[in-house]
Order: structure tokens, then C-alpha cells, then sequence
């Protein structure tokens, strides 16, 4: 899962003078016709570096997305939710994995990248330096954090890189369960005994605004390039997969008799665009930049998991019939 | 650091402190995967796995690319073994690039196809011959395809490590794991229910 | 057909699988490689899915729903082996236990395939397949780190020495023996340990690893019939924790 809060470079267009014009054109030529760029095709430098620091913090969101959720699998109530939590989780492990190899066709090893991840170099989404203190708040994860992800990975399947689409689609596919499981257990609660109902609305309080910022900031106050959507690296804005979501969520959490806690939440009739009260954006920045509530806690559990998974690898390693890397082909 | 949520972490010690800079990173190679999803469709190229030999290449990718619906069969073979030629223009045939005369005797080579951007290689037969020069000029003159071809993969038939008729039953239940599917999870009734009674 | 034999061994089995497959659960998102993450968590589903069916066939006798017997008792009243409820430790116990554990389990199902009373030869034949895919799993990673360097095949060595006792504690002695092989309903814990034995003999002898001799090796008995270490009542209360905190609700 990711949201729209992708961390891009300042984009130097310096580094496109430099390219090779001719070949720049055909490039955008092929984009314009709606083809698919390849592993092997010709590219701009820019066009890789953004697309790797993309995917990579999309990859990066899914493995440490696996573990706010991960707090209640031990936990989930009953076989039903036990084995339904296990394979969501699995899932988000397993997209971390399709992910990973997407950006490696574009010549970055995976090892390279978590590497930057555990140093802190790279970026992932805010959402998940927040707690799941109950079972409800892991449900809301696997509802609406799933279906804020999905909102801009059915777009991104559209945009222009081969490998990240195909990724995508299979993606898409898993989070179709994803969602359906999280809304089930959802609905669960909110139509549950009153404890499994307040339990529910206190989790919803604490997850509104994050969720919010989750698909980044106001699209003025983000300025990205118009470069990348014209390469189609990104293909929605911030605000247009937030509206996306508040249109399609917002009633359906009404219709389960919860309340959202916003009282200037509303849509505009005229306009058809949904007026709410803006996240702390100071907030976001600031846990973006490592200091939310649980951002320590996320890299040292990933930490952990390198080291006393080193050994291992370096045992198989040993053994291999053969060492040699190199890049994955599609 | 807020107190630890997930029991399974309470169990462990967690490294809080920086972990030393590698001076190797324990990056492993890359298989390369292809899955049949039925008999008797081709296999499809589905993605890579890192692993160390090619049977733990082939356990990770039976759980990578084939935990829902039906699976025949798994080939998966170590990326650094196959070869590729370069992308042709939409609607011309590869295959116009590599017409030398070519003796179509020697080693086995499998071969795959793309017919379209943005889509999956697939297995679209075998050839024999001397080198994989060879082999692509053999491909040409007799793999039959429909659609123009854009780009080839290729590969000594050996070096793929296939599953076997025996392993067919490792998918056996697979379809039947409804829970990994969005159908198992209803919820109309309820809703339908909870709203009337309110 | 004796039916307490019968629950006896499907309390036996619904409860082996579904301590392993929580235990095995604790390592979704925490292994040593994605991909490996990813294997490990289709086994903790594989190994609950089949709890889950020996529960529906204990109910289909009589018993409670799967849910109530799942996460309604405590340690006392649980058949598993204490193998399955020792805490994950580190990667090469988590492996050697489940070499072991899922080798006596194949075999299990093979013996249960046979057998005279058809609830039980379903299943045997059903999950036969699963069985097979966590045994080439597991013997995988036997073959590769039992043939790694010296460091990693001493780990290995130890921790399968470790391992031993409790890894024979699954056969202990079933007080349906009897009953069970008259009735042809399972051939039993002492033709099971055996054909065991063969088997991880024949697989670590492709390895650097050895296999002491095992009448030297003292079985940790107990866990079949509700005595159990002091990890279990913990990983019990845990399991239950949610379902079990608001009575008669559904989730
Ligand atoms: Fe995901
Ligand atoms: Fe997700
Ligand atoms: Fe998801």
C-alpha cells in the first residue's frame, strides 16, 4: 500500500539538457502513444532516478506497512479473521517483493535498497509511524488505509513503466481482498455489541487525520513537476485520489453508523468536491522526517529482522552454486 | 519510543541502535519465474525471486506467484542465464533481424515471447542448435505466431528446473483457500440488516 | 468404531497444527529474506486451515463450534505436543523444528489416508498435497544450511541435539493404541516413530549434521495429555485475548 505522499527529487532539468534530444523525443513519442516503457528501452536519467526513489518507497511502505497490522496476528479473533489477517499480511510482504523487483530492472539492487531504508536514506509512507493500539485499528488499516492504496495504485497501473504496471496489476487483484476483508471486519464492529462499536469510532478518531495527510499535501503546496506526469511517473495529484477516497469511503462509513470527526465534513453540491478541515501538515512533515510515534520502533523491528536474518543469508550465500547478481529482467 | 504493541516484538530484542555498515551487502541472485496457471496454456513469465540454489528458487515461487487459484506447473530459471535480444519496432517481427542460414542441430533452447508492450514473455517452444545466434535464426523459421513478435527471450533448456507431475498435488487445495479471496468476505446482509434496525 | 479413539487423535492433530501454525505465524514480516517471509506465512495458514478442519470434524462428533474449541480452553485441556508450543527462537530452530515436526506430520497423513474411518482418510488424503510442499520447504533448508560452513552447520548440529527430545515427545504413547490399530483407524505412534526415524536419518545424511543415537535421547512426554511447558498458557491467553473479551459477540 502506498499513498500519494511520494517523496520525488527536486527534478534538475539540467540533467534532461544533457540527453540525447533525438532519442528524448521518441521516448516521449512512445509515451504519448500510450506504449510502455522497458527494461531495456533507452531512458532519460531522470526518468530512472524518479522512478526507482518511486517504487522503492512504494516497496518500502509495503514491508513496514506489514506491521502495524502485524501487532494482531497473533490476536485476530477467531479462524475467520486469524486466517484472513495472515494472508492480507502476506500479501503486503509479497508486494514488497514484486515492488522491490520492479525498481531493480532499473539497475538499483534490492539489497541497496533496504539498505537505505534501515539507514534512513529512503522515505516511506507516514501512516504507519502511527500505533494500531486495538484490533479495530488494524481493521481500519486493512479498509481504508487498503483503499486510499488502491485509489492510487489503479492509477499508477496506467502510467508508463512496464515492469511497474504489471506490478501494479497483480497488486490490484490481492487488494480487492484486502479491501473486502478489512470493510467485513469493519462492519463487524460497527454493528457489534456497544464495546465493539466504541471500540471501533475510537479507532476511526484516531486514524481521520492521518489518513488525511496520507495522500500527501495540498496540490499547491506540492510542486511537482509537470515532467512527471507528462512521463507519466505520476498520474493523479494529491488532491484528486483524496477526493477519490472521501467519495467513495466517506459514505460508506456514514451507512455503518459510525461518525467522523470533522464537522466541517461535507460535500459541496456545486462544486462536487468535499470540504473538510485540514490535517496538521507541520505534523507531516515532521513524521515524514522520522519523528512520529512510531518511526523508531519501525526501523529498529526492521533492523532487527536484518540482523538476525544475516546469518542465514550469509550461510546460503555460502552454498550457492552461484554468487553472481545481476539485473532482474522484467 | 511508545511501549511495544505487538507481542510477537516483546518476545525479541530490539536493535535500537544503528546496525555497523555492511562491507559486502548479502545480495543473493535472481531467478527468473514462469507459471502455468492450467494445461495446457503456456507458461508465463510472472516475475523473479531471489534465492540461492534453483529448488529454493522453485519453493519461494510456488508461494510468490501461485498462492491463489489453480497452478500445473513452475519453471524458474537463474536470470543471469538467459538471454535477450532488443525490443523491434510495434507490428515488425523481430525475427527479421536474425535470418542467417543457421544448422538447427545441437543443444535444446526454449524460447519466449512479448507480442506486446507492457504484457508477460511467454513460452512459445523449443528449438535445437550450435549457439543461441543459431538458435534465434532457427526460432524464426519455425516457432508459429500469430501476432508479430517484439522481443525474445532464450535459454538452454537445461538450465530450467521444472516441477513435475508429482508436485502437481502441492496445488491441490489452493482454490479452495477462499479466505486469501474477496468473495469470502459479504457484508450486504448485515449492513442491510443493522440499517433496518435503525 | 471407538469413538474416543477417534477424538483422542483429531484433538491430537487440530491441536498440533494450530500451536505450530501460531508459532509459525510470529514470523510474517520478521524472516530473513521476503521470499521466505512469504513461504513461512503460507504454512501458518496451511497448518490453521488444518486445525480448523480436524475442529469441524471434532464438532461434527459432538463437540463445541471450532472457534469455542479453539480459543475456549486452557493449556490443561490441549493435546499438542510441547515440541509445537516452544517459543520460535532464532531461524535454525524454527527450521529444525519444522524438518522434524512436518516430517512425523507427512507421515501422519499418509497413516491417516489409510485409514478405516472416513472423516479421517478424507482429510489424510486432502491435505497430503499441502504436507508435501512444506516438506520440500523444509528439507530445502536442511540441505542448505546443514551444508553451509562449519560455523553454520555447528549451529545447526546444536540446535538439533536441542531439538531431539522434544521432537520424540510427538510419539509419546497414545492411551487408544490399542483401539486405534484394531479398529484400523491409524497405524499407530510406534509405527509412526519409525517410519520417522528412516526418514530423518535418510535426510540428514545428506548433510554434515548427525543423527545421535536416539535410544540415548529421553523423550519429553506430556504435552499429549494437558501437561505442558509454561510457554503455552501465555501463547493461549494471546490467541484468545480478543475473542475471548467480550462474550457471545461476533467478530
Ligand atoms: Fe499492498
Ligand atoms: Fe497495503
Ligand atoms: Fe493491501
Amino acid at each position: 500500500m502506498y499513498g500519494g505522499g511520494y517523496l520525488f527529487e527536486k527534478t534538475s532539468l539540467d540533467l534532461l539538457a544533457d540527453e540525447d534530444q533525438e532519442k528524448l523525443a521518441e521516448f516521449e513519442a512512445r509515451i504519448d502513444r500510450g506504449e510502455k516503457i522497458e527494461p531495456h528501452d533507452w531512458m532519460p536519467k531522470l526518468y530512472r532516478r524518479q522512478l526507482i526513489r518511486m517504487i522503492e518507497q512504494h516497496a518500502h511502505s509495503e514491508i513496514i506497512g506489514a506491521l502495524p497490522e502485524g501487532t494482531w496476528i497473533t490476536r485476530a479473533p477467531g479462524f475467520k479473521r486469524k486466517l484472513g489477517l495472515m494472508a492480507k499480511v502476506q500479501d503486503e510482504v509479497g508486494h514488497a517483493q514484486l515492488l522491490y523487483s520492479a525498481a531493480e530492472t532499473l539497475g538499483k539492487s534490492r539489497e541497496e535498497m533496504i539498505d537505505d531504508l534501515l539507514s534512513g536514506r529512503s522515505k516511506y509512507s507516514n501512516i504507519f509511524n502511527y500505533p494500531a493500539y486495538t484490533w479495530a485499528d488494524s481493521c481500519f488499516i486493512s479498509w481504508l488505509v487498503d483503499a486510499g492504496a488502491i485509489v492510487n495504485q489503479v492509477a499508477n497501473s496506467k502510467g508508463s513503466y512496464g515492469p511497474y504496471c504489471r506490478a501494479l496489476e497483480r497488486i490490484c487483484i490481492e487488494e480487492a481482498f484486502h479491501l473486502k476483508f478489512g470493510h467485513h471486519a469493519v462492519t463487524w464492529l460497527a454493528t457489534g455489541t456497544p464495546k465493539q462499536k466504541k471500540m471501533m469510532q475510537e479507532a476511526l478518531n484516531r486514524w481521520w487525520y492521518p489518513m488525511l495527510q496520507f495522500f500527501g499535501p495540498p496540490d499547491k503546496e506540492s510542486a511537482h513537476s509537470e515532467v512527471l506526469m507528462r512521463w507519466k511517473v505520476k498520474i493523479l495529484s494529491n488532491d484528486e485520489t483524496r477526493q477519490q477516497w472521501l467519495d467513495m469511503y466517506v459514505p460508506k462509513i456514514w451507512e455503518l453508523g459510525l461518525t467522523i470527526p470533522d464537522d466541517k465534513l461535507k460535500k459541496n453540491e456545486e462544486t462536487g468536491k468535499w470540504e473538510y478541515t485540514e490535517p496538521d501538515w507541520d505534523e507531516f512533515v515532521k513524521v515524514i522526517n522520522g519523528d512520529g510515534p512510531c518511526n523508531k520502533e519501525r526501523l529498529a523491528v526492521r533492523k532487527t529482522a536484518e540482523k538476525r536474518g544475516e546469518w542465514v543469508r550469509k550461510a546460503i550465500l555460502a552454498t550457492s552454486p552461484s554468487k553472481e547478481y545481476v539485473t532482474p529482467l522484467a | 519510543m511508545i511501549a511495544l504493541l505487538d507481542p510477537r516484538l516483546k518476545r525479541l530484542s530490539l536493535q535500537k541502535d544503528d546496525l555497523p555498515a555492511k562491507e559486502n551487502l548479502d545480495q543473493l541472485p535472481t531467478y527468473e519465474v514462469f507459471v502455468q496457471v492450467k494445461e495446457p496454456r503456456p507458461f508465463k513469465h510472472e516475475g523473479c525471486v531471489h534465492a540461492s540454489t534453483p529448488t529454493m528458487a522453485l519453493v519461494f515461487a510456488k508461494e510468490q506467484y501461485s498462492r491463489r487459484g489453480t497452478c500445473s506447473g513452475i519453471w524458474v530459471v537463474a536470470t543471469k542465464d538467459i538471454m535477450v535480444t532488443g525490443y523491434s519496432d510495434n507490428a515488425t517481427d523481430i525475427y527479421g533481424r536474425f535470418t542467417e542460414t543457421a544448422n538447427c542441430q545441437g543443444d535444446e533452447y526454449s524460447i519466449f515471447h512479448m507480442v506486446k508492450r507492457g504484457t508477460q514473455h511467454s513460452f512459445a517452444g523449443v528449438v535445437k542448435a550450435a549457439s543461441p545466434q543459431a538458435a534465434l535464426a532457427c526460432a524464426g523459421k519455425t516457432l508459429p505466431r500469430k501476432k508479430p513478435v517484439l522481443n525474445v527471450w532464450l535459454t538452454k533448456t537445461a538450465n530450467i528446473l521444472k516441477t513435475t507431475e508429482e508436485d502437481k498435488a502441492m496445488w491441490a487445495t489452493t482454490p479452495e483457500k477462499l479466505f486469501r479471496e474477496a468473495i469470502d468476505y459479504k457484508t450486504q446482509e448485515k449492513i442491510k440488516a443493522f440499517k433496518e434496525n435503525h | 468404531m471407538n469413538i474416543d479413539a477417534i477424538k483422542d487423535l483429531a484433538y491430537k492433530m487440530a491441536d498440533d497444527q494450530l500451536i505450530i501454525g501460531h508459532r509459525h505465524s510470529e514470523w510474517i514480516g520478521l524472516g530473513p529474506l521476503l521470499e521466505e517471509d512469504i513461504a513461512f506465512a503460507s504454512k501458518a495458514q496451511d497448518k490453521v486451515g488444518q486445525s480448523l478442519a480436524f475442529y469441524k470434524l471434532l464438532e461434527a462428533l459432538g463437540g463445541q463450534d471450532p472457534d469455542t474449541l479453539a480459543f475456549g480452553r486452557t493449556a490443561a485441556g490441549f493435546h499438542n505436543a510441547i515440541f509445537a508450543e516452544l517459543p520460535n527462537g532464532e531461524f535454525d530452530f524454527s527450521i529444525i523444528r519444522h524438518f522434524l515436526f512436518d516430517t512425523a506430520e507427512f507421515i501422519r497423513f499418509e497413516m491417516l489416508a489409510a485409514s478405516a474411518y472416513q472423516g479421517f482418510s478424507n482429510l489424510g488424503k486432502k491435505f497430503k498435497g499441502e504436507v508435501q510442499y512444506h516438506i520440500l520447504h523444509a528439507n530445502e533448508w536442511l540441505q542448505q544450511l546443514g551444508n553451509s560452513d562449519d560455523k553454520t552447520i555447528a549451529r545447526m548440529q546444536n540446535t538439533l541435539d536441542y531439538a531431539l527430545p522434544y521432537a520424540l515427545g510427538v510419539f509419546e504413547p497414545s492411551k487408544w493404541e490399542e483401539a486405534l490399530l484394531a479398529e484400523g483407524i491409524f497405524a499407530g505412534e510406534r509405527e509412526l516413530q519409525a517410519r520417522w526415524e528412516e526418514r530423518v536419518h535418510a535426510a540428514l545424511k545428506q548433510t554434515g549434521l548427525t543423527l545421535p543415537s536416539l535410544t540415548t535421547v529421553e523423550p519429553v512426554y506430556g504435552g499429549r495429555y494437558g501437561q505442558h511447558s509454561e510457554h503455552l498458557q501465555p501463547l493461549l491467553d494471546e490467541m484468545g485475548e480478543v475473542i475471548n473479551s467480550e462474550p457471545g459477540a461476533e467478530w
